[in-house]
């Protein structure tokens, strides 16, 4: 290589590094990071813990909006937003993105993709985030494509279609980068169709693996299903998973089998739904899997935040994955092998009577969904749903939401018909019964309650710990909250204007700590007074 | 393959505004039938029962539809709701086919006809702003108070047998958005009314007299939320006959008052 070449290529590395382009080690050391939020779980063991502190149980009654930007878009707002270098990269409902200017909150380029007239939904048209490698930023869109931008100006570079909307499949999911490949999941359980979770080349979009959470005819698992139910199986993939680089693994949750609420047409345990998978990370190959709730009636996803920490469990350390279910039970699994470690039930449960010692519910019979209706507990949603969660290595506490309260279960037979609804029937709330909800934090070596801050409705925004001793959450009716994470006494709160649907995040911009969060239909970004 | 060749026939026969048809394309077909009454539970049911027995909304399984009782008058009724009452037009969040299929679903009740009560609209009438006292909570048109739901279009949202089921135990399905909240405040005076929000902190509510009284959770002893009606019952108040009376009174209360 001449002089000038060899000078070109270390002027084009410095100014890469001075754009603080994001670099699989930038990402394997995200939680050491205070100016950034490079994941949709901060790090790659998705805590949402951030050790900045400048904003602490003391003071934290003293924070105020620095800036809001008004979206002017509808629709429900559940994005992680990303922050590197100055820019914090937010994503909206129906494939809507933006990326602010840090330190006004200005808008500095808008991306958006028509959704589909004939795109067929269960739940609204939300997104949960974007990824970041390089310069590339990553999100999927509603029909079920993944795309890249430049971070720079929010062109698109490449855009791959994951599965045909006209199905029945749509996406939702935060992609997660691990080793220069993109990894996302899928919706569609609601219609029949068969899910997945992918990974592509960041560079090119080309697939390097699939994995189907349903097998296939020869596959193991494919047993669990009576004739050809496999095919309309669902188990979708559409929370982000987590990753330990140390073993190269990882794991991801699916949701529940098709139809949802009627199990005779599929017979068995119904591989691989409701379970948390452990998949190598070059090969997308199954290492283990766990089922939180074998042939599932009650639609419990179990795709749910799988939270890598190591945890002493009945006296012995271990790395563990903890997992907070929609069937009401908190799981700790030991992440090495997907060995179950215990159960505990976080909310009313009227369904199982405890667990085997391999972690099998012991079920309570005549729960199951009727063509008159069966009364189960929890409801429809959970128990804690989908929301993100947080693991504080300060108080060494584990923080979720949960919704708390029963339904009425109704089943019937229905034939499949492709992208229409294949749900089996449907719940109804219980009268004069509101369902209410709880934040909890629980001992994550023991599944112990350590406190509850109760909600009047369900609740709706994710989790954010820091090292200010802070919990940061929002609610339905539009208040975002700051407790003390070590009590759930309320420090601070504030009248939003909007639903909180979206988990908050934290970073540091010219020596102020910022908490940004997702309110209604605006990005607020609070900060304590100069 | 049968549903795709109906599909096709849909696609080409509906257009973009779904009106062409008189009668659903699936009409008989069980298998639409079936993905139609899924569609039915998921969307439909939390007001019209999970049964179409009927709820909040009126019931759907009599083989009698307000609107008009061939297909097209119930696609018509699904796509672009019902203005001025609780049913939303349900064409933007429905393919046209599976509109058609929640119509070939509710098409397999037999019609039976709806209840006809035996009374007097006029009677009731005069009970309902008389010696029921029902208009110093509730109004029809310009006409009665705004403590209670307004019944301008009560009768066109509401079945007999709901309008009885309200009279009767008011209590048991109430109002979207209906509910008590109960304040102690700290001297120990309750305060009560019809709550208009109620969250993790506070809570706002209006007395009987219409005034609104909002406090904070932090200020006050304690703030409960009640699922009750205040509205009395009337099965002992009223006779019979004028329990029927007014129900025929409300079941003609379809909008025209409102003027």
């Amino acid at each position: 290589m001449n002089r000038p070449v060899w000078l070109a290529c270390i002027l084009l590395a410095c100014a890469a590094a001075a754009l603080g382009q994001v670099d699989s080690e930038a990402l394997a050391n995200s939680q050491q990071d205070d100016e950034s939020w490079l994941m949709y779980g901060r790090n790659y063991s998705a805590w949402r813990y951030s050790p900045l502190d400048q904003i602490d149980t003391g003071n934290v009654g003293q924070i105020a909006p620095a800036w809001i930007f008004q979206t002017a878009e509808s629709g429900k707002f559940q994005t992680t937003p990303l922050v590197r270098d100055g820019v914090m990269y937010v994503t909206g409902p129906s494939n809507h993105a933006w990326a602010l200017d840090l330190k006004t909150g200005r808008e500095l380029w808008h991306y958006s993709e028509p959704v589909p007239d004939d795109l067929t939904l269960c739940c609204g048209k939300p997104n949960r985030g974007f990824a970041i490698l390089g310069n590339l930023l990553f999100k999927v869109n509603m029909q079920a494509t993944l795309v890249a931008l430049d971070a720079t100006t929010g062109d698109v570079v490449w855009e791959v279609e994951s599965a045909d909307y006209r199905k029945g499949y749509s996406n939702t999911v935060a992609p997660l980068v691990v080793n220069g490949m993109v990894v996302v999941g899928i919706a569609g359980a609601e219609f029949g169709t068969r899910d997945f979770i992918d990974a592509y080349d960041a560079e090119t979009g080309e697939r390097r693996w699939r994995f189907w959470t349903v097998p296939g005819p020869g596959e193991p698992g494919n047993e669990t299903w009576g004739g050809d139910s496999w095919k309309r199986g669902g188990a979708s993939t559409w929370i982000t998973g987590s990753y330990d680089p140390e073993l190269n693994l990882i794991y991801w949750g699916t949701g529940n089998p098709g139809p949802d609420l009627d199990g005779a047409p599929r017979p068995g345990d119904n591989l691989y739904s409701d379970s948390m998978l452990a998949l190598d990370a070059d090969t997308g190959e199954l290492r283990w899997h766990f089922q939180f709730t074998p042939h599932d009636v009650h639609d419990w996803d179990s795709v749910a935040d799988p939270v890598l920490i190591d945890v002493e469990i009945d006296g012995q350390p271990r790395k563990a994955l903890v997992h907070a279910n929609r069937n009401g039970h908190f799981y700790a699994l030991d992440r090495t092998s997907g060995e179950y470690l215990f159960a505990r039930a976080y909310t009313e449960v009227n369904w199982a009577d405890g667990m085997t010692s391999a972690g099998r519910p012991i079920l309570i019979p005549g729960r199951e969904p009727t063509d008159e209706g069966t009364l189960t507990c929890p409801g429809m949603g959970g128990g804690h749903n989908w929301h993100a969660t947080s693991y504080s290595p300060q108080t060494g506490l584990y923080y979720f939401n949960s919704g708390d309260g029963c339904q009425i279960y109704h089943g019937a037979t229905q034939d499949f018909v492709e992208g229409e609804f294949y749900l089996g029937s449907a719940m109804e709330n219980v009268t004069g019964e509101p369902r209410e909800g709880s934040i909890l934090a629980v001992d994550p070596g023991t599944g112990d309650r350590r406190w509850r801050f109760p909600l009047v409705s369900p609740p709706t925004s994710g989790m954010l710990s820091t090292g200010g001793g802070l919990l940061f959450a929002g609610t339905l009716e539009g208040y975002f909250v700051a407790l003390d994470a070590a009590d759930g006494r309320l420090l601070w709160r504030l009248q939003t204007g909007g639903p909180v649907r979206a988990p908050a995040i934290t970073y540091r911009f010219e020596g102020r700590q910022y908490v940004a969060t997702a309110a209604g239909s605006a990005i607020i970004a609070f900060a304590l007074p100069r | 393959m049968r549903w795709r060749v109906l599909t096709l026939l849909v696609s080409l026969a509906v257009g973009a505004a779904g009106q062409e048809l008189e009668r659903s394309p699936f009409h008989g077909d069980e298998t639409s039938i079936g993905v139609g009454k899924a569609s039915f539970r998921l969307r439909c049911s939390a007001c019209h029962g999970i049964h179409a027995e009927g709820g909040k909304g009126p019931p759907l399984n009599r083989g009698e539809f307000a609107a008009g009782n061939r297909d097209v008058d119930i696609y018509r009724v699904i796509a672009r709701g019902v203005p001025g009452t609780e049913m939303p037009a349900y064409g933007t969040r429905n393919t046209e086919e599976n509109i058609w299929r929640i119509v070939a679903f509710l098409r397999t009740f037999e019609a039976v006809g709806d209840e006809r009560v035996d009374g007097n609209a006029e009677r009731g009438e005069a009970i309902f702003w008389g010696t029921g006292g029902c208009g110093g909570c509730h109004k029809v048109g310009r006409r009665g108070a705004s403590y209670g739901p307004d019944l301008t279009r009560i009768g066109r949202s509401r079945s007999v047998q709901h309008l009885r089921e309200a009279l009767l135990d008011p209590g048991k399905d109430l109002p979207a958005g209906y509910f008590v909240v109960k304040v102690v405040t700290r001297d120990g005076r309750t305060v009560s009314g019809i709550g208009s929000g109620i969250d993790d902190f506070s809570a706002q509510l209006r007395d009987a007299s219409g005034r609104l009284h909002s406090f904070l959770r932090e200020d006050v002893e304690s703030i409960e939320r009640e699922f009750t009606s205040l509205m009395p019952s009337y099965g002992e108040s009223l006779s019979d006959q004028q329990q029927r009376d007014l129900l025929v009174y409300m079941q003609a209360l379809r909008g025209e008052e409102s003027r």
